[in-house]
């Protein structure tokens, strides 16, 4: 969706736009004089100063190691869950209603639990982050295991192939693009999870920099820090789209005739 | 459409809250997890006391407003930008820059514009499910037959009346997908909103128990938003799988 949408024909127009956007906020910032809007270029200032600073940066790898541990645990656990109810009925049916009603839980919602469970650090902070991405990961795995032909199916059991074997070498590989894509959507998720774990949390992160720089009442940072949230999730979808094709190259190649399909 | 009721599900269910009930209460772990029965009883004293449906309505308040919000401008946007090369030239690096950004993390910048109550909360809200409906809307809307569009154009149909005979009738799966998504992540934004600055809500009902280590109060309300959650979950999906009939099942399953 998001590719579509850039696939920008005349991508001068586009940028003429923004940078006409930037102006008008320019514009309008220095002739109203409020501290809330802060000119867009004092913005920009503000960001060339505090982004390259090593307080920022520590901040940002922090929230960047926790979400790869969310998403370590999140993703294994959708897959692993999908993969189990995608090949078996019975588990299907049995982990249904549970699944379904966990999955419409907003991830704040395990917030306070989880605090007086595990704490105010880490711990807490990483089982949120993986709760808050695990069911798209889930869900998609799920629909790219049922989608898997049925003569494929019928083939690896007449050829009495294993349940494991079955698992890996036909599911997982049949419902890898279903997979990646629902990681895809895992990420910008587990971004959100990782800000709202911050904002109730302890220890640094960038979550924690923009709440921080409310109650200081420095807006400006506070808008560098939320742009800088904005690139990084860019950054990640993109960098992932990128992945994306090149693990799944023998995919794009294969789209009709495949074993996913 | 008669479904059987999932008897294998259920029976899980009750296996993993008794699984819970009998470990809270054999390892004694009550300050720390509610068990399922003190939570259930929580839960019905919280419903008719009037405490959770309070918090409930103003959760709903601005959730709602937000997510009308929302869909107006992002099914009109997206219209918008869906049928207008130019328009979608024009607005992609726009988009492409804001639509990254967690709405979350504007929640602390909201509150400086609008204070800590539901205007700000329905702003947020707004902002953050804006992008699923707007994006899906115009995807939808530029992936319309370009052939249904000549034969209405050339029947003499007017182009509003191919905008709501043509185009919209055949957006609509992809622009109720989108409203799926953005009221599934504006619920999210609302109540942590309402977390993050406990002025009111189910979200700061939740914080206040968390609090004050009032442990099945506040899984109480754990449930409820739950609850909350799959019903607007589940209403989205039959109204749509009603409204768009002519989809199959398995594209309403993707989320």
């Amino acid at each position: 969706m998001a590719a579509s949408v850039a696939r920008v024909g005349r991508p001068l127009l586009g940028v003429a736009v923004f940078l006409a956007a930037l102006a008008v906020w320019e514009a309008w910032a220095r002739s109203k004089g409020s501290i809330l809007v802060p000119p867009a270029s004092s913005v920009v200032e503000t960001a060339w100063e505090v982004w390259p600073t090593t307080d920022f940066l520590t901040g940002v790898g922090a929230s960047l190691r926790r979400l790869a541990a969310g998403f370590a645990i999140g993703a294994g656990v959708g897959i692993g869950l999908g993969l189990v109810m995608g090949s078996s009925t019975r588990a299907r049916r049995a982990l249904e209603p549970l699944v379904e009603f966990c999955r419409a839980m907003p991830a704040i919602a395990i917030v306070p639990a989880a605090i007086v469970l595990l704490g105010l650090g880490d711990a807490m902070q990483i089982t949120v982050i993986a709760f808050g991405l695990c069911f798209p990961v889930l869900v998609n795995t799920l629909a790219g295991v049922r989608a898997v032909s049925p003569e494929v199916r019928d083939t690896a059991a007449m050829l009495q192939v294993g349940a494991l074997e079955r698992i890996f070498r036909i599911y997982l590989p049949g419902a890898l693009p279903s997979i990646v894509a629902g990681l895809r959507v895992a990420v910008s998720l587990g971004l959100v999870a990782v800000v709202i774990s911050e904002f109730v949390g302890e220890g640094e992160g960038l979550g924690r920099y923009i709440r921080l720089q409310q109650t200081e009442f420095d807006v400006p940072a506070m808008y560098c820090g939320i742009l800088f949230l904005g690139l990084l999730g860019y950054v990640l979808n993109r960098l992932f789209l990128v992945g994306e094709r090149r693990v799944l190259s023998w995919h794009y190649g294969s789209v009709g005739e495949g074993v996913g399909r | 459409m008669l479904r059987r009721v999932n008897l294998a599900g259920w029976s899980f269910v009750l296996l993993v809250t008794v699984l819970v009930e009998a470990g809270v209460r054999l390892f004694d772990l009550h300050d720390s997890v509610a068990a399922p029965s003190a939570t259930f009883r929580a839960l019905a004293e919280g419903l008719s006391s009037g405490a959770l449906p309070g918090e409930l309505g103003t959760t709903l308040e601005a959730y709602g407003e937000g997510l009308a919000l929302a869909v107006a401008c992002g099914v009109a946007l997206g219209i918008a930008i869906g049928s207008s090369r130019t328009l979608l030239d024009a607005t992609s690096v726009v988009i492409e820059f804001l639509r990254p950004i967690p709405a979350v993390a504007l929640i602390p910048l909201a509150i400086l514009f609008l204070g800590l109550d539901t205007p700000m909360r329905r702003v947020v809200v707004a902002f953050g499910a804006v992008w699923p409906i707007l994006v899906n809307t115009s995807y939808g809307v530029r992936g319309v037959d370009r052939f249904l569009h000549d034969v209405a154009r050339t029947s003499g149909v007017t182009p509003i009346g191919r905008l709501v005979r043509v185009t919209l009738p055949a957006a609509l799966p992809s622009i109720a997908t989108g409203i799926r998504v953005g009221a599934s992540l504006g619920l999210l934004i609302c109540v942590t909103a309402e977390f993050v600055t406990g002025t009111g809500g189910i979200g700061a009902y939740m914080h206040q128990q968390q609090n004050a280590f009032q442990i099945p109060e506040l899984y109480a309300a754990v449930v409820l938003i739950g609850m909350l959650g799959y019903l607007i979950n589940t209403g989205l999906r039959a109204t749509e799988s009603r409204v768009v009939f002519w989809v199959g099942e398995e594209r309403l399953a993707d989320r």
